[in-house]
This record gives structure tokens, sequence and C-alpha cells, in this order.
């Protein structure tokens, strides 16, 4: 039976991860995700998670590469990190991709060093988005916990065969404890029924991993992993639909929030979304029409699905709790990149190392979109 | 081929060496190389129940789409975490139940063991894994063009420690005591060796794949291009650094016995490097500093002061 508790975001990823039935655990300690870990260990040290193989190594680097060898069995696994461990990982993450293993990862975000910091934003995740993983960022723990358990059934498909990275935000999700509902195990053992991985480590059926290529060879590789991507949009409407009907919540690549007839409209992800919507709620029984525009999916990247959710409206703001120094916001240049020239569509770059942005905050880059109809680049600070 | 039982039986000549070839040839390896001679005497030893780990080197390009010369399920990673790729293997075989009939051996060259890979290594052994780590060692990093590795040896002439005006001597450190710095992180099992010795070194292999424990076994390995050395040499040459004094062959155990497993004769050590080109730029005088360090080592050894000797 399904049953609701008080969870906080790290412990409604532990929950996902016994759900699932996952095989293998290697592990490192980073703030804000160490929770997610020492529920597991707690969990095994209970005898609760009997199937599980559990091991905390030297440093996130060997973590990665652990979760490699380990995917390559065909073992279940699963892992988490944040911010600096990420990027310790980084030269492990195209090769999962590379090698198509269906590992499925958490990053609990937390800005980047230096200066050193604790609190969050997309920096450590959107570093990671060239590297051929799929890419979901949630908004609330329950789709944490949600989104974990769908990665597996994404990851593993046949026509997919691509590692899953899900981010939450540090502390707003990793310490923040809000509703979730745990779903039924045998309803999700069932809904992830698993099948023989091809492509893996067995005496019995020797098979080289991880060779190397010629330069003839290399651009096919490539170009494989970019269809795969793109099938793999297909597969994911597909989950999330099978997730509705068996589990009555419904989520989307790209969600609308107050989208129809609006005048002007935010493309925003992660926990700051949620003001975001407020801040919209607040407007709308003032008489004004805005919308929000929230990218779950990140890679594949939902362009069509970006484009067909602001078709009608004009005046288009992009939140980036992120910054590529240099250029930008990293959102502000991959959704303009996708819409029509005549749009004007303008930057917000904000909430960077969990600067707090209000209601208030939201509310007046609405209006600011409304009033000034041209092409912006500000900063909520 | 079935759940065969791993034979680990010791074998006392060459002709017990198995027949059965787990290698193919057709790899772009160099001819005369040692390495991958290494691969074949490793897997002659283990047998099929072997996961082979690989770490990016020369050993990285034996197999290159479509081609591979294993018979047995091989995976290359990166080149600093062949240990902890290992350790991801063996978690993912407790986790299906098949770890307990199946060696997983790393092969790793000297510098993604002595240096890149050495935290790995060290995880890898301090959490008594059962994991096979052997490093192919031929004293550089051999694969990007003979660069200094904290295995190069005192004296030796590579692309980044070229022997000049201001500095005559060619490499000026001393290598890491990576044997002894194994054992005293906990390994179950570690040893030096030489493809020149393939008994020793198959019976080295078996009783680190009995140790039930991490096992480390340093594998000298004789670089045809590196050392510049003639194509047939490299056993020979691999015999003579064994026979001088400059490569002792001994083991380790989990409780710090440490065992002699061949008594050089103590031939000269110009001798052993006169073939090779990295020695060619020493002098007489250089040669009588490389000398009196071995004896020295080896006044040590005899004592039986292995834990103070400085190379070894």
């Amino acid at each position: 039976m399904s049953k609701k508790e008080l969870l906080d975001g790290n412990q409604a990823a532990a929950w996902a991860v016994k759900l699932a039935n996952v095989q293998s655990f290697p592990c490192f300690p980073i703030t804000p995700q160490t929770e997610i870990i020492e529920t597991i260990a707690k969990w095994k040290a209970d005898g609760k998670l009997k199937n599980l193989v559990f091991n905390e190594l030297e440093s996130e680097h060997s973590v990665i590469s652990a979760a490699l060898g380990s995917q390559m069995t065909g073992a279940r696994t699963f892992t988490a990190t944040s911010s600096q461990g990420i990027m310790l990982m980084h030269e492990i993450l195209p090769i999962i991709s590379g090698t198509r293993m269906p590992l499925v990862m958490v990053n609990v975000s937390r800005a980047l060093s230096a200066p050193i910091t604790l609190w969050p934003d997309h920096n450590d995740f959107l570093a990671m988005r060239d590297a051929g993983w799929i890419m979901f960022c949630c908004e609330t723990n329950q789709e944490v916990l949600d989104t974990i358990i769908m990665a597996y059934k994404i990851a593993e498909n046949k026509k997919v065969m691509l590692p899953v990275l899900i981010n939450m935000d540090g502390f707003i999700h990793s310490y923040t404890r809000t509703e979730v509902e745990i779903p039924d195990q045998k309803k999700v053992s069932k809904f992830l029924m698993k099948t023989k991985q091809k492509n893996r480590l067995d005496v019995k059926k020797p098979m080289t991993l991880g060779g190397a290529v010629l330069e003839e060879e290399y651009i096919k590789y490539r170009s494989q992993l970019h269809s795969a991507h793109l099938e793999a949009i297909n597969v994911i409407k597909n989950v999330q639909k099978k997730w509705k009907d068996k589990f009555k919540r419904r989520y989307y690549v790209v969600e609308e929030y107050g989208m129809k007839n609006a005048k002007a409209a935010l493309v925003i992800m992660g926990s700051y979304s949620t003001i975001a919507k407020s801040a919209v709620d607040n407007l709308k029984s003032k008489g004004i029409n805005v919308g929000i525009v929230r990218l779950r999916l990140i890679r594949p990247f939902p362009s069509d699905e970006i484009r067909s959710a602001l078709g009608h409206v004009n005046e288009i703001g992009v939140f980036d709790q992120n910054l590529s120094p240099g250029l930008g916001g990293i959102l502000y240049s991959e959704v303009k990149a996708c819409l029509k020239k005549n749009k004007n569509v303008s930057s917000f770059i904000g909430g960077l190392g969990g600067k707090p942005v209000s209601e208030k905050d939201f509310e007046e880059i609405f209006k600011t979109l409304l009033r000034e109809k041209k092409e912006m680049r500000k900063w909520v600070m | 081929m079935g759940n065969v039982k791993n034979n680990l039986k010791e074998i006392k000549t060459i002709k017990e060496i198995p027949e059965e070839e787990l290698v193919t040839g057709g790899t772009f390896a160099c001819g005369g190389c040692n390495a991958i001679y290494g691969t074949r005497l490793t897997l002659k030893a283990l047998g099929k129940n072997t996961i082979m780990v690989n770490t990016s080197g020369c050993m990285t390009l034996t197999a290159i789409y479509p081609f591979t010369p294993y018979k047995v399920p091989w995976v290359h990673n990166a080149i600093e975490n062949g240990a902890s790729t290992a350790s991801g293997i063996l978690m993912g075989l407790k986790a299906l139940k098949k770890d307990k009939n199946t060696n997983i051996v790393v092969y790793a060259g000297d510098g993604a063991t002595y240096d890149i890979g050495l935290q790995a290594l060290s995880g890898m052994v301090s959490r008594n894994e059962k994991i096979i780590y052997i490093c192919y060692n031929n004293g550089t990093f051999g694969n990007t063009g003979f660069q200094k590795s904290a295995a190069t040896p005192y004296g030796a002439n590579t692309t980044t420690t070229p022997p000049g005006k201001k500095s005559e001597i060619g490499n000026i450190f001393k290598r890491k005591n990576i044997v002894k710095m194994m054992h005293i992180n906990g390994a179950a099992y570690s040893a030096t060796a030489s493809t020149s010795h393939p008994v020793d070194y198959i019976n080295k292999l078996r009783r680190a794949a009995k140790s039930g424990g991490p096992a480390f076994i340093d594998l000298l390995c004789p670089c045809i291009p590196g050392w510049g050395i003639e194509e047939s040499q490299g056993s020979r040459i691999g015999e003579k650094l064994v026979e001088s004094g400059m490569w002792p062959l001994y083991e380790i155990n989990k409780k710090g016995e440490f065992i002699l497993t061949h008594k050089p004769k103590m031939i000269p050590v110009k001798e052993a490097m006169k073939n090779q080109k990295r020695f060619q730029h020493l002098d007489s005088k250089q040669i009588k500093e490389i000398q009196k360090i071995i004896n020295t080592e080896w006044e040590k050894i005899k004592k039986g002061g292995i834990w103070t000797t400085e190379f070894y």
C-alpha cells in the first residue's frame, strides 16, 4: 500500500532507491547530499536492504568509476553527489553515456567554488549538459522520488540505454520536509521489471567494453548517441504517461502553468519555479495574465515542446539560476535559440548561491516584460 | 564454457603453463612487446573465469573496434581508475551473486598505478576487496612517448628527463616503493615479478588469487621502443635486470613475511644496462654510483632489511 510521509528531498531519494530495487550503491559524502547515503547506510545496517551492495569509496571520482564498473556487470546501480563532487566526476560522465550504461544519479545542486558556499544554484548540474546524460530538474520532493523510479524505466529501455541525471536543489529540497506519497513497493517492482542488460561483463559471454575506435568510427558513435537522445524524448513521454496511469501523478517534459492566453511568460527550472508560480497566481488575481514554462527535462533539450508552449506569447523572460561568465544565462541562450526571431526574449539571472528570489521579485519580472516590450538582460540581486 | 573451477595449482616448469591462449594475435602492440605478453601470461594463470580491467595506455589500443584480442570480458574506463572500476565490478558481481568464482584483474601501466591511479588503488586495498591488481611496469609513460613516471629508474633517459649539459644523469628521482606500500596499506599479497620469469609470475598470480583479498603484483615489462632495445631482446633484458639485482623478485604475504623468490647472480649493473638506449648517456662514474646503490640495497636484503631499502 502507498503511504504519505513528511520527507525531505534526500529522504525521498533514498526511498526511491529502495523502491526501485537498486542492487548497487557506491557513494561518497558531500553536503547537501550526505543524508541520502546516511539513510541508505542505516537501512542497510538494519537489514532492510538485503539485496543492495553498499560501498563508501575514497572520492567521487572513484565512486563514478565504480558506478560504471558495477553497471557494466548488469546490476542496477545508483549514486548521488553534488557540486565539487560532480565536477570531480566529470571526466567519467561521457564514458558512461558513451558506453551506453543505464546508470541513474542524483545531483543535489550547490553553487560552485570559489568562493566556496553550501547554498544552491544550477551551475554544477548544467556543467554536465554536454556529457551525454538524460537530465531532469525537479521542482518538488515528490517529483524527486517519482523521477528516480521513472529514470530506470527510461534508462533501461532498449531504444535509449543512456544514463540519467536528476537534479534537486540543495537545502530547499534536500533539507526541507514536505508531504510525499511513497508508492506501493509491489506496484513499483511491477512497473520496473528488469530485463537482462545486453552489453555487460559476463565470463559466460565475453565482451570487450570501452575499446578504442579510429577516426572513421568515432563520429558514428557520437551520432548514435545523439539519435538515442532524440528517440528518448518519446520514451520519456511514454513513461510519464504510464506513471500517471499507475500512480496518478502527471509529469510533462515541459510544464505549462497559467499559460492559457498569457501575455508574458517566464521560463524557469527547479525549486524557484514554485515561488514564481505563486507570483503568477498573485498577478492573475489582479487581472494580469502571465504564465510559467517550467523546464523539467534539460537533455534531450525539448525544443519543440518549448516552441509550442510559448507559441502565442511575445514577451518572454528566461530565469537563469546559473551563469556562464562572459556569455550570460545558460538556459537563456538555449531557449532563445529555439524560438522564432520575432519574439522579445529577455534574460534574468538570479538566485546564484541560494540568494532568495521572492514572489515580489518574480512579479516585478513579469511587470517589466509587459511594460518594456523589448529584449533585456537583467540581474535579480 | 560453463562454470569451470579455477585451476590455481602452482607449477614448476614452463611446460606446465597452460597452452590455451585467451589473448589472440593481431593487435597493434609493438613487435616483442612484453606488456601484451604479460596479458597472455596473466590470463593463462587465472583462466576463463576472469574479468580484465584496463587503464588508458598502450594496452587500450590492443582492442580497436571492431577487433578485440580478448577472449575474456575486458573493459577500459580511464587512466586513473582501474582500481575503482574493479571495485564497482566486484560490487555488481556481489549483487548478482557471481563474485565467488570470478577473478577480477586490473592490468594497468606504471604511470596509471604509481602516479595518477594511486589513490584509487589505495582505496581498493584499504577496503579489503578481492581484486588482483597488476602493474605492468616499463618504468615510463610509454603510450604518450616515454615520459618519466614515479616508476622510472634513477638515471634513466626519458623525454621529460633528458640528459643535457646542466643535468647529465637523466632521471634524478628514486622509484616509489610501491610493493611495500601496498603491503602496509593492507594487501593480502604483494609481490614483484618479471615477464622474463613466467613460472615465477604465474605462481605469484595464483597465490594472489588464493589470498582471498586485495593483491598487488608489480610486473617488470621491458619496452622495446621506450628502452631502445632490439625486438627480440625484451625478456633477455628483463632477465639481466633481475640477475643484476636491479629488479629483485620477491613477495610479501599478509603476515608481512618477506620471501625472495629468485636468488640473483648479481651480474654487474653495467651488463644489465648495456643494450638499453635509456642508459647510454651514463658514464662509468655514474654507472659505478648505481652499482653502489644496488650493492647497498642487497646488503640490507641479505641481513633481512627489506623494510629499510629505498628502491625496492
